[in-house]
């Protein structure tokens, strides 16, 4: 500082730093709530299919279920399916309930043993691989886990790659 | 410092920053001087509401069935949501502290005279802004406050004798209070008053400018003549 640091001068650096603080302070609130998306984490809308005791060996199970799927501050309800399979009890494997070729609901024989799409003729075998017709690919699987006896499952409606 | 040379030649800046900031303005002494801080006061309280509401709409949705599940996204999930909605409730009863005091200062200090009454009707017109501005956006959360607050400041309305039916029925948009209420509330709140505010101010802002700042009243010695 030197003597040209007059009060006139003075003041204007007081103004000139106070306005800088208001400013950074309005702008750093202001900016992180615009940025808010960038911190907010994807919430996973994890349905409870029931006691894992109720699906039983063998066979795949068609489960309805309704997904809670939440949308910042919108709460909605879709009506869903997926086809729920165990070999033991234990270890799971759930299916999108959507055929890989052009979406249409497919359905499980029980005599052939394998999963039927009515629109195509496209057949997938129980493990989801496919047999004939023009599906693409093998059947989506959703993502699923156990927790305290009860099967959860993340349906999203893309599905997730299995 | 080059690029504000070059742009003070082609613009004339330095002359606009001479008449905005350079001005005279009265040699005021004492507390009274901070009187004459009222208006940029208010001044500036507006622009953190334009900005804290410019926020807050991205947020918010002037439905019934989503308002007030915006809002409490807004003061629940949002980051700082509750401080910029804070700042936008309390700036709204903030600004008209500050825009009555500012009338009062200009009203007791007679600075509303020659020149200055077209600075003073524009200034009276900002009032009501303001008072508009706070009413419709009380509205906006949809709570309950905020229902029989609006019912109660549209039936006050109805009592205007013959127009009083229609007025409260183009507030309301239709017979009952409602969605169309909300909307129109809406629509008044972020896009009509702030026009109109806008242009008001720059024309209130430009008298100020254009006469200056009036001289603080002063006690003149009486003479005796008996």
């Amino acid at each position: 500082m030197d003597e040209l640091l007059n009060r006139r001068a003075f003041l204007g650096r007081c103004i000139g730093v106070l306005g800088t603080l208001i400013v950074a302070m309005l702008g750093g609130i202001g900016g992180r709530y615009v940025l808010f998306p960038l911190f907010q984490r994807r919430r996973e809308d994890w349905v409870d299919l029931g006691p894992i005791a109720d699906i039983k060996p063998g066979s795949p199970m068609k489960v309805e279920f309704v997904q809670r799927r939440h949308d910042a501050w919108m709460t909605t309800e879709r009506r869903a399916s997926a086809w729920v399979l165990t070999p033991n009890g234990k270890d799971f494997v759930v299916f999108d309930p959507r055929c890989t070729h052009l979406g249409c609901p497919y359905r499980w024989d029980d005599e052939r043993k394998q999963f039927l799409c009515p629109c195509h003729a496209g057949i997938f075998n129980i493990d989801g691989g496919v047999v004939s017709g023009p599906p693409p690919r093998p059947l989506d699987r959703y993502p699923h886990t156990v927790r305290g006896g009860q099967l959860l499952i993340l349906p999203n409606p893309t599905p997730a790659a299995a | 410092m080059k690029l504000l040379t070059w742009l003070t030649e082609r613009t004339g800046l330095d002359q606009v920053w001479r008449v905005l900031f350079g001005r005279h303005v009265p040699e005021i002494k004492g507390p009274v001087a901070w009187l004459y801080t009222l208006g940029s006061a208010a001044l500036f309280i507006l622009v953190i509401q334009v900005v804290t509401g410019i926020l807050l709409a991205m947020n918010y949705v002037p439905s019934p069935d989503h308002a007030y599940d915006s809002v409490r996204f807004i003061d629940a999930q949002v980051t700082f949501g509750r401080v910029i909605r804070g700042c936008h409730h309390w700036g709204a009863s903030f600004l008209v502290v500050l825009v009555v005091l500012h009338m009062l200062r200009v009203y007791v200090m007679g600075a509303y005279k020659y020149p200055r009454e077209v600075t003073w009707m524009v200034g009276v017109l900002l009032l009501l802004l303001v008072l508009a501005f706070g009413f419709t956006g009380y509205l906006l959360p949809w709570d309950q406050k905020a229902y029989w607050a609006t019912a109660v400041g549209t039936n006050i309305a109805g009592q205007m004798p013959g127009l009083g039916p229609l007025l409260v029925k183009l507030l309301k948009g239709g017979e009952d209070m409602g969605a169309a209420t909300l909307t129109r509330f809406y629509a008044l709140h972020v896009l009509i008053l702030p026009i109109i505010m806008a242009l008001l101010i720059l024309g209130h802002l430009f008298l100020v400018i254009w006469h200056g700042i009036s001289e603080p009243p002063k006690r003149r010695r009486v003479t005796r003549q008996d």
